[in-house]
């Protein structure tokens, strides 16, 4: 369903995050990025619903040629992709409700959403988003109120009311507790599964990888330098992707 | 190389003070206090300062009644009047005089303690007061009267003494001061008022075309960034006090709308600094986070960051209203209108009473604002 192909993309103070990067996705994968911190996982998923502009390369998804898209055209992409954040990225001071509303912007009438006017099946639909994250009591909280797997939950809930055929989750539970680690990505897992939405996550710790990941690519100074099974990674391939001085803290995760 | 740099650092030690103390010589040549005069002057200042200490804000509504008596000037030229014998009266001795001659004028059963305004109705029907007088605790009057030649008799008809009475047992109503304190403290509050409602409105978009954020990504934007940038620090280099006395000279002394353009001015640059200040430190996260939902330009801003810069706009605006509240009481002196103009009139023509009347409403109002300001501000954050 999405197709990168030679991708890259150079900052303008010179770093080259990613360097002619190519690779496929298949509907219904699980599929997990992983590599160091600023080896380019985020700039590649910013790429795809190019809240980045790349340098050079194409993205197409379902045909639709994500790099040439322009206004309109571009926002009617993005409204298929969903994201999910590190740190929530949630609007603090408003409300769960008119977070979770905001997915849905991209297809409501601009000037009637601008002014604050949602229709009110909109709001069963965020309703309904909340009860399915289990969250449907925080509904007129203040976003900055919750706890953080509250809040990423809140964050699923605004991308389930994009109807997303993709989401981007950019080390969606790296502020997290372990525990509660799971219980968002068996969320994440319940949407690829059940709804068919493919997944495009970047992760930390190999026992997520290898118990969420349908196929792992890693990525080391922008460059793919590993493309399989979540069961193919092995200390060797873990040290070409994570380097040598890494190699205790991560690896224990791996016996 | 290591002895240079300690000798250097003893010099430094050393010349500091030294510089210090010759800063403060200096400064005090130049400001000249002088304590001898502040100690000197101690009797006119507590005059001043007992009489601003004593603000006019009531008097009572007097209750008037009137008596007066006949005095036929020169004797015989009217008959004398019949001396009433009870209840208030009044009485003379002698009963009659000329021009130059000295009387006494008794009251009876008078109000006690009562303030007594003595005058003479002339034949002609005018009025000349005497003096005021003050009855005993008995309720009589004893007054010395000198006969002038202006009360002689004229056509058959002859001056009369009259007392008019004022008893304070009428309301308490607000002095006429407290009543011009109370209208010129509101438009210092609405002057205050409309300059931080027009300066907020100009101040916003000024502050997102001063945002590095969001301005600094283009060419024309960093353009833009960099001459509204100097240009709302130009502008912040002058006091509204300045400008208020600019605006002053043009459009007419004591008129409030040269403070209203001189506080806008002041604040649309201010709160534009301050506001570019809030724009450049919100979170870029749910920026991304909405525009990411397929949102438009506009709904981001409405979504993302109207809501992560409300609170701080607000709260800016109400702390610049109580200090446009502030400045504007003391633009008045310059010409600006509003209570200080009233202050300024007061003081320069010795009033002290009243002007310690507007300077109460000054404490008041800035009392109150303040305490006002700041639970709203707590209410917001
Ligand atoms: N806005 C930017 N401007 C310039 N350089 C950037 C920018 N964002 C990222 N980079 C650089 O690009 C490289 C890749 O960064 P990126 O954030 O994609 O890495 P990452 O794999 O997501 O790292 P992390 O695990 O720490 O999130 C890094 O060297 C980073 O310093
Ligand atoms: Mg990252």
């Amino acid at each position: 369903m999405l197709k990168v192909e030679h991708l890259t993309k150079v900052y303008p103070g010179g770093t080259v995050a990613l360097k002619d990067l190519s690779f496929e996705v298949e509907d219904g994968e699980f599929l997990v990025v992983i590599g160091l911190s600023g080896s380019g996982k985020s700039t590649l998923l910013r790429c795809i619903n190019r809240l980045i502009d790349p340098t050079e390369g194409k993205i197409t998804m379902d045909g639709a040629d994500i790099t040439a898209a322009k206004g309109a055209e571009l926002r009617h992409i993005r409204r298929q992709i969903g994201m999910i954040f590190q740190h929530f990225n949630l609007v603090k001071r408003s409300s769960v409700m008119t977070n979770v509303l905001n997915g849905r912007l991209g297809y409501l009438n601009p000037w009637l959403s601008t002014m604050g006017i949602f229709p009110a099946e909109e709001k069963k639909r965020a309703q309904q988003a909340l009860a399915r994250l289990g969250i449907e009591d925080k509904v007129h909280s203040r976003a900055d109120e919750l706890s953080g797997g509250q809040q990423q939950r809140v964050g699923i809930a605004r991308t389930l009311m994009q109807e997303p055929k993709l989401i981007l989750a950019d080390e969606p539970v790296a502020s997290l507790d372990p525990v509660l680690a799971h219980s968002i990505l068996q969320y994440l897992e319940q949407l690829n599964k059940d709804d068919k939405v493919t997944v495009i996550c970047s992760l930390h710790y190999l026992d997520l990888i290898q118990r969420y990941a349908t196929r792992v690519i890693g990525l080391k100074d922008g460059v793919k330098v590993f493309e399989g099974l979540p069961s193919e990674i092995n200390r060797v391939k873990f040290k070409e992707i994570y380097g040598e001085e890494a190699q205790d803290i991560r690896a224990t995760a791996l016996e | 190389m290591k002895r240079i740099s300690k000798i250097l650092q003893l010099i430094g030690k050393i010349l500091l003070p030294i510089g210090l103390i010759a800063f403060l010589i200096f400064s005090i040549r130049v400001t000249q206090p002088d304590l001898g005069k502040l100690i000197s002057s101690a009797p006119k200042a507590g005059d001043i300062l007992s009489q601003l200490l004593n603000p006019q804000l009531t008097t009572r509504k007097a209750e008037k009644t009137s008596l007066s008596l006949t005095i036929p000037v020169p004797c015989g030229s009217v008959p004398n009047p019949e001396p009433a014998t009870s209840g208030p009266r009044l009485s003379v001795d002698p009963v009659c005089g000329n021009p130059g001659d000295t009387l006494t004028l008794y009251g009876y059963d008078l109000p006690k303690n009562a303030n007594v305004s003595l005058r003479w109705i002339l034949p002609t029907g005018g009025l000349l007061s005497i003096r005021n007088a003050k009855t005993d605790a008995n309720g009589g009057l004893n007054e010395k009267i000198e006969i002038r030649p202006i009360t002689a008799a004229a056509d058959g008809k002859a001056a009369q003494i009259s007392i008019e009475i004022s008893l304070p047992s009428g309301k308490l109503v607000a002095s006429q001061t407290l009543k011009d304190v109370v209208d010129t403290m509101f438009v210092t509050i609405f002057m205050a008022l409309i300059a931080t409602t027009l300066g907020t409105i100009i101040a916003i978009p000024l502050s997102f075309m001063a945002a590095s954020n969001l301005m600094r990504k283009g060419k024309v934007g960093t353009i833009v960034y960099y001459i509204v940038r100097s240009l709302l620090s130009l502008i912040r280099s002058y006091e509204a006090l300045v400008l208020a006395t600019i605006f002053a000279m043009i459009v007419g002394f004591g008129s409030p709308f040269a403070g209203v353009i001189a506080l806008t001015i002041t604040t649309a640059a201010s709160l534009g600094k301050m506001f570019s200040e809030s724009v450049e430190s919100i979170d870029e996260g749910p920026i991304e986070a909405v525009t990411a939902t397929g949102a438009n330009r506009l709904q981001v801003i409405m979504y993302a960051v109207v809501p992560q810069i409300t609170p701080d706009f607000l709260s800016f605006t109400i702390y610049h209203w109580d200090i446009n509240v502030r400045i504007s009481t003391v633009i008045g002196f310059v010409g600006g209108g509003g209570i200080g103009y009233f202050l300024s009139l007061r003081i320069n023509t010795l009033q002290y009473n009243a002007a310690g009347t507007a300077l109460l409403a000054i404490i008041l109002v800035v009392w109150a604002l303040d305490f006002l300001s700041s639970e709203v501000r707590k209410q917001m954050i």
